[in-house]
C-alpha cells in the first residue's frame, strides 16, 4: 500500500514559505522579462492550471516569479522536479476576438510554469 | 414551487412544512464541518484553535493590506519595498506570511505581489481557477469573488463587469486583469486620490477598502465601506 505523506509540503515550507522552499531547484530560467512567448496547447490529464483561453495565444513575459513543482505534477504527488514560473502579459484583443477595438490598450496577465511556454 | 397551495394530498403530511430558522447549508459546508470535526477528534487541532483561526480569518477592515497601501502612499522607500518584496513589507503592517495567525498555521502560498496603478493603468484581480486570494493580509474573499459568474466574465468582459460595481474608466486607462491561478497572490495599490492631501496614515487606511484592494473600486475621500450590492428577493424562495 502506498503511503502518501500529506504533510510533505508543510514540512519543507515551514520557516521558508512555499514557493520559497523550492528556490534554486529549477536551474536557469529559460525565458526573460520582455521576451515574446506562445502558450502551448499541451494535453492535460486530470489536472492543469493552464487556462484554455490562453492556449495558443502570444504574449510577453512580464515577471519571472519563482521556482516550484508544476501543479500538473503536484496533483499526482510528484514534487521532485521544479520549474520556473512566469507572469505573461497579453493584449486582450489577442485573447478574445470580439474584444472592443475602443479598448485596444486593455491587457490581461496570468501565470504559467515553463513547460507551457515556447519562444516565438 | 409555490408555498401557498393548501389542498390536501390525503397522505397525512403537509408539503413544505415550516423549516428550522437556519440558513441553507451547502454540501461543501457540510463537508467542511465533517472534516473539521474529524480533525478535532483526531487531535490535529482543537476546537479552540479553530475558533481562533476563524476569528483571525474573518476579521474585517481596515485590513493590514489597506495599511500597507496607506503607508506606501506616504513613504516612497516603503512603497519601493512593497513593489519588490511584499512579503517583507507585510511585516511592517503586522503580517508575517510564514506564521500569519501567530499560532502556527500557515495557510497559503507566500508570494505576494503588489500591482501598482497609475493614472493610465488600472489593475483588477480574479482567479478563474478557484478563488486564490491573499488571505493572510486581506482576510476571506467576498462571496462574489468566488462565484463562477465573476470569474468567467471578468477576464473576458472586464469593463462591463467593473461597471456593475459602479466603476467606469475611460478608454485611455488601460485595464489590466490579473488572473491569479498559481502560487502568486495579488493586491492592487490604487493611485492616492485627490482631496487626501495632509491626511494621516490612519485616515488613508480607512478609505482603502477591500474592494479597492481587489480592484473593483477606487478609493475616494468619505468612502470607507465596500460597495453595497443590491439584494434581490428570490422570486421562488426555497424551503428547508
Amino acid at each position: 500500500m502506498s503511503q502518501h505523506d500529506r504533510t510533505h509540503h508543510a514540512k519543507i515550507a515551514t520557516g521558508k514559505g512555499d514557493p520559497q522552499c523550492f528556490k534554486g531547484t529549477a536551474g536557469p530560467a529559460k525565458f526573460k522579462v520582455g521576451q515574446t512567448v506562445r502558450i502551448k496547447d499541451l494535453p492535460d490529464v486530470f489536472y492543469t492550471r493552464c487556462q484554455v483561453y490562453t492556449r495558443g495565444a502570444v504574449g510577453q513575459v512580464a515577471v519571472v516569479t519563482h521556482e516550484s513543482p508544476a501543479p500538473e505534477d503536484e496533483a499526482w504527488g510528484h514534487v521532485d522536479h521544479s520549474e520556473w514560473f512566469y507572469i505573461v502579459r497579453f493584449k486582450q484583443k489577442d485573447l478574445w476576438p470580439e474584444y472592443p477595438a475602443a479598448f485596444a490598450n486593455d491587457t490581461l496577465q496570468t501565470e504559467f510554469s515553463e513547460r507551457w511556454l515556447e519562444a516565438v | 414551487m409555490s408555498n401557498d397551495h393548501d389542498h390536501s394530498h390525503g397522505h397525512g403530511h403537509q408539503h413544505n412544512p415550516p423549516g428550522p430558522m437556519v440558513e441553507e447549508v451547502s454540501d461543501f459546508e457540510a463537508l467542511e464541518i465533517a472534516v473539521r470535526e474529524l480533525a478535532i477528534e483526531k487531535g490535529l487541532f482543537t476546537a479552540e484553535d479553530h475558533r481562533r483561526f476563524t476569528e483571525f480569518a474573518e476579521h474585517i477592515g481596515p485590513t493590514p493590506a489597506a495599511r500597507m497601501v496607506a503607508k506606501a502612499w506616504l513613504d516612497p522607500e516603503y512603497k519601493k519595498q512593497c513593489l519588490t518584496d511584499a512579503i517583507k513589507a507585510s511585516l511592517a503592517v503586522g503580517v508575517d506570511w510564514l506564521n500569519p495567525t501567530g499560532f502556527g498555521t500557515p495557510s497559503d502560498y507566500t508570494d505576494l505581489r503588489v500591482l501598482e496603478d497609475t493614472p493610465t493603468l488600472h489593475h483588477v484581480v480574479v482567479c478563474t481557477l478557484c478563488s486564490c486570494y491573499p488571505r493572510p493580509i486581506l482576510g476571506f474573499q467576498p462571496e462574489w469573488y468566488r462565484t463562477p459568474n465573476y470569474r468567467r466574465r471578468l477576464v473576458r468582459w472586464p469593463r462591463p463587469v467593473l461597471a456593475e460595481f459602479g466603476l467606469q474608466l475611460p478608454p485611455e486607462v488601460e485595464i489590466r486583469v490579473e488572473d491569479s491561478n498559481q502560487k502568486c497572490r495579488f493586491i492592487v495599490m490604487p493611485v492616492r486620490p485627490a482631496g487626501t492631501e495632509g491626511w494621516t496614515e490612519d485616515q488613508l487606511t480607512e478609505i482603502v477598502t477591500r474592494d479597492c484592494l481587489i480592484g473593483v473600486a477606487l478609493p475616494r475621500p468619505g468612502m470607507t465601506t465596500n460597495i453595497p450590492l443590491p439584494v434581490h428577493k428570490p422570486a421562488k424562495p426555497g424551503h428547508h
